[in-house]
């Protein structure tokens, strides 16, 4: 098991995708945070010129992250697709709640940084998309 | 967990007037600011150009970069109060203990959250550097004439040897032609060419390459335009023929018709 003990006590449930299956869907509906457990996800963005690749995660890595940027948001849509990678993934869906609990639990300075590296790297990853699509 | 409020010491707050300078690029600064009131703009220096990136309102924080590399690297960009401002002044060596002290998992995602936010700001900046090698340069040839705008541009990557016009005949430096047209090439060397001999816009040099098809071709030219690109560690010019030989010439009018 290459996922850190401490981080798999907070997964709830454990999901199986076949190869080239879709994981989470750009543009859907959903707040749960997952992380891989067994295979590799390509994480893909739509553009108006298809779909880009912009990073392949592996065992151990998490999806999901900007939930904790702004946990009040209801209906949070993905911003990108997970998809399983050549061969079949083992997902592990993580307590969402009690991760947002532990959160809240950081001064609000520690917090405020945070939210910023998040998004951050949401804006930084639509800069790199716009900027290989022009 | 509320008490967790009460063992953070005060922070300092300052208050900046409307287009007072609160960041610095390339100062070695490690403070992360969060915004009271008011509002910042964060620009790059390039030269003697301002490239705005981002105007920060009230509530959120810049700065951040430091924590990434621990202040090892200068500022990025520089920032100016938009507005009159009052700002909060974090210490990174507090935040980096509450850091350490955070509950496992969520340490765990931030450590994720930062290394891709670096890898992305790589990414960002090997594009953009990409960018203006590919188009920018080229744009800069058909600038200095519209006749060369007739010609056609053929991409290449040839091994070259060049000299200062007026230099000793024996002094070989080294670069590579990025790009050919009948009006001038892209020429791309190492910065430390520059440090003996002047590379700059009006400088002539004497080049010679041989062509893919085993031609030789020589050549006078002058440079239009030259960019130093830190992030490639490359120093990068676009140059016009101030003077090729007939037989030369034709050598290269030959190469760029096959």
């Amino acid at each position: 098991m290459a996922v850190d003990q401490l981080l798999y006590v907070y997964v709830l449930n454990e999901e199986d995708y076949p190869a080239n299956s879709v994981i989470v869907k750009e543009g859907s509906k959903g707040d749960w945070m997952y992380v891989i457990l067994e295979g590799k996800v390509k994480v893909k963005k739509n553009t108006p010129k298809g779909m880009v690749t912009i990073g392949t995660l592996n065992e151990g890595d998490i999806i999901g992250e900007m939930a904790l940027f702004d946990p009040v948001v209801a209906d949070r849509t993905r911003t990108a697709s997970a998809i399983a990678d050549g061969g079949p993934v083992k997902m592990g869906v993580l307590d969402t709640n009690r991760l947002l609990k532990d959160f809240e639990s950081i001064s609000p300075q520690l917090k405020g940084l945070t939210r910023t590296l998040v998004k951050r790297l949401s804006d930084t990853t639509q800069r790199a998309v716009n900027l290989a699509m022009k | 967990m509320m008490n967790d409020k009460a063992k953070i010491p005060p922070i300092a707050r300052l208050k900046y007037k409307k287009g007072d300078l609160i960041i610095k690029q390339g100062d070695y600064g490690i403070s992360i600011y969060k915004i009271i009131s008011g509002k910042v703009r964060i620009f790059s220096e390039s030269g003697d150009r301002e490239v705005p990136l981002a105007t920060l309102g009230r509530g959120e924080i810049f700065g951040e970069m430091t924590f990434l590399n621990r202040g090892a690297e200068a500022r990025a960009a520089s920032v100016k109060a938009a507005q009159d401002s009052e700002l909060e002044i974090w210490h990174p060596g507090r935040l980096s203990s509450e850091y350490a002290q955070m509950p496992h998992a969520i340490q765990y995602i931030v450590t994720q959250v930062l290394e891709r936010l670096v890898r992305m700001n790589k990414l960002v900046a090997q594009i953009t550097a990409k960018k203006q090698e590919d188009s920018k340069m080229p744009a800069k040839l058909e600038e200095s004439g519209a006749s060369q705008r007739r010609y056609y541009r053929k991409k290449v990557n040839l091994e070259c040897v060049y000299r200062p016009v007026g230099s000793s005949p024996k002094l070989a430096l080294h670069g590579k032609v990025k790009d050919l047209s009948m009006g001038g090439l892209a020429l791309e060397v190492r910065p430390k060419n520059a440090l003996n001999f002047s590379h700059d816009k009006g400088d002539k040099f004497h080049l010679n390459m041989m062509l893919p098809n085993g031609k030789k071709f020589t050549a006078t030219t002058e440079v239009l335009s030259a960019k130093n690109d830190p992030t490639l560690g490359t120093l990068f010019m676009g140059m016009e023929f101030s003077d090729v030989s007939e037989g030369d010439g034709r050598t290269l009018g030959f190469f760029m018709r096959t």
